[in-house]
């Protein structure tokens, strides 16, 4: 589904001593089927903004359009429960999408929410359940009995079983294990390329966000501060330092190598093995001058 | 010998008399002012540890000692006055109803005279750059905002070891950095141990020793630099090496011989250099 932020402000608590406008003024696009991480320092808007694309938020000011929904601070959506079977959002923290008694009733929440029949839940439970790297007899377990890591493969697990075809994703690896990250991201990618979802993914991996976006926003105290290739974005060292960022840090050592040896290796995508093999090639180079 | 701060002797661990063991014979000890990384997969135990540090678990076998204080029912209050700890998910631990309250509390509950209390607040949560949300509530900020508040709380009553349960893994990485930094300083003040339990490969770099568990059992103690050359086995357990240990490993796998496994950018970029210069 195409989405877009037209001039979109948000106000947390509007008219008492608390009021705090946490995004203003944003405005972008972002095309079906893309794949959109979203960064920024802490408390930049991230999670309000996330926040708008299933309608737990209404922009105080401006206008945000999912697909055929639209949302505005003038009239409340009256197809609400059609909109959060199609945006799935994995929320920062975990536990506040846990309730259920059991592992494999808080995944079937969804699903059965809106009228999917129980044969076709339990399918989806047991694919979901493998997808995030948990084993089966955790279903029957409390969710709340759980470690960080196995609470947030839950949750996960049981927005995945919704089949939605926006995926929003807040943070989605914070609390697993290093393995798992990288698997969890992988999974992500692949089902976003099989199903052609539509992903958003808030992280603060820059790595993440180079590795997997297709188009990466920046922002800065609720505004919008840079948007656009993460291989253009990820090298403006200054300037994403200027708001609490960095580049990833296969860049940074790219820099770091120009500066010592005075040779520049750009990024492109390769992997480890072919940087390895530029960096043996410089330390010879060097020496054929010599 | 040292003498040790914490120390776990032969500790097992189960939630219920029905449930599986989740810490099996873990022996360990901690000494004051060092910094130990605590990694491992998920559900590998290590939060289970965490909370049998400060009593809010006990063991079914095995002993615990804190600061030569053997942790039980009757000693709870007494553990708890020298061991700060910040959660994975800070919602759970506020308690006041602003963040200036909330930071308070810590130092009502020790008695902490009234000036130096506004002392500290203002120091703690100053040094976490959250000096501008006081009369903020904790549960109204953001992820990140309500780790750094959470963190203030610990650093204010300035306790002998300080507990870190993936308190930064919300945090922009230049704010991670800060408050690393913060804490490392006030860990070199003050003379405290720093736990961290964290699956960020970077900061465990940083520790001065790593205490690997899995599934419930230590799997190796050793310095950082040790744990990060068994990358295969590191990987098998649900764990990783980090970028810089990665690309030396493949250096290395097409001919290259380093006298250190390299940790840190610069430590690669002086081994690369002192290649250069022989060539
Ligand atoms: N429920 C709330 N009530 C009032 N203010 C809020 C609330 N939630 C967030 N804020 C404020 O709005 C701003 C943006 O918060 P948001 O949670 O969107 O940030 P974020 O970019 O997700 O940060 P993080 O990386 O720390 O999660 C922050 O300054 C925060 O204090
Ligand atoms: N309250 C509880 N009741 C029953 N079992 C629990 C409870 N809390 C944790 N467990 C189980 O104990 C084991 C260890 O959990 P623990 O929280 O110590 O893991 P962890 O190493 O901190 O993992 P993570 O990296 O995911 O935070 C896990 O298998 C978990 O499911
Ligand atoms: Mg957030
Ligand atoms: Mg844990």
């Amino acid at each position: 589904m195409d989405i877009s932020f037209k001039n979109v402000s948000y106000t947390y608590q509007p008219n008492t001593p608390f009021e705090h406008r946490a995004i203003h003024g944003l405005s972008f696009k972002i095309s079906s089927g893309s794949f959109v991480a979203i960064v920024g320092h802490t408390g930049s808007g991230k999670s309000t903004l996330i926040q708008h694309l299933n309608g737990l938020l209404r922009p105080t000011i401006g206008q945000v359009t999912i697909g055929g929904f639209q949302l505005s601070s003038e009239k409340k959506l009256k197809q609400m429960k059609e909109l959060r079977r199609r945006v799935g959002v994995v929320f920062q923290y975990p536990e506040h999408q846990l309730f259920e008694e059991t592992v494999a009733k808080d995944i079937a929440f969804g699903p059965s929410n809106f009228g999917v029949d129980s044969e076709e839940i339990s399918r989806r439970t047991l694919e979901a359940i493998k997808a995030v790297g948990l084993p089966e007899p955790l279903l029957e377990r409390s969710p709340f009995d759980l470690s960080g890591g196995q609470m947030r493969r839950v949750a996960i697990a049981g927005v995945l079983a919704m089949n939605p075809e926006v995926l929003v994703l807040d943070e989605p690896t914070a609390g697993l294990d290093p393995r798992g990250q990288t698997e969890v991201m992988d999974m992500f990618y692949q089902l976003h390329q099989q199903k052609q979802l539509t992903t958003i993914l808030v992280t603060h991996s820059m790595e993440d966000a180079l590795h997997y976006a297709d188009h990466v926003i920046i922002l800065d105290h609720g505004t919008k501060y840079m948007e656009g290739k993460p291989e253009e974005v990820f090298v403006k060292k200054k300037e994403l330092n200027k708001v609490q960022l960095d580049v990833p840090e296969v860049i940074q050592f790219l820099f770091k190598v120009e500066k010592k040896f005075g040779v520049r290796l750009t990024y492109h995508g390769q992997g480890l093995n072919e940087i390895a093999n530029e960096l043996h090639s410089i330390i010879k180079g060097a020496d054929s001058i010599e | 010998m040292r003498e040790s701060f914490i120390e776990f002797r032969n500790v097992s661990f189960r939630y219920g008399e029905e449930q599986p063991w989740v810490l099996k014979d873990v022996s360990f000890v901690i000494y004051p002012d060092e910094w130990v990384a605590i990694i491992g997969h998920n559900g590998s135990g290590k939060s289970t540890i965490a909370k049998l540090i400060n009593g809010l678990l006990f063991p079914q076998e095995g002993e615990i000692f804190v600061d030569g204080v053997h942790v039980n029912q009757d000693s709870i209050w007494d553990v708890r006055k020298n061991v700060g700890m910040v959660f994975q998910n800070p919602d759970n631990q506020f308690v006041g109803t602003t963040v200036r309250d909330d930071v308070a509390f810590g130092l009502e509950n020790r008695g902490i005279p009234r000036q130096e209390m506004i002392d500290r607040i203002n120091t703690s949560l100053t040094a976490v750059a959250m000096n501008d949300y006081f009369l903020h509530e904790p549960h109204r900020l953001s992820g990140g905002q309500k780790q750094r508040v959470a963190i203030a709380s610990i650093l204010a009553i300035s306790p002998k070891v300080v507990i870190l349960d993936e308190a930064t893994a919300m945090l922009d990485p230049k704010g991670k950095l800060e408050i690393m930094r913060t804490i490392t300083e006030v860990q070199d003040k003050l003379d405290l141990a720093l736990v961290t339990i964290t699956h960020d490969l970077n900061e465990i770099t940083l520790a001065d020793r790593v205490i690997v568990m899995n599934e419930g059992q230590v799997w190796l103690e050793a310095t950082p630099r040790e744990v990060f050359t068994k990358k295969e086995e590191l990987r098998r357990i649900g764990l990783d090496t980090p970028f810089i240990s990665k690309l030396a490993d493949e250096l290395i796998s097409i001919g290259l011989v380093f006298n250190n496994h390299p940790l840190s950018h610069e430590e690669l970029l002086e081994e690369l250099w002192t290649y250069h210069s022989k060539m």
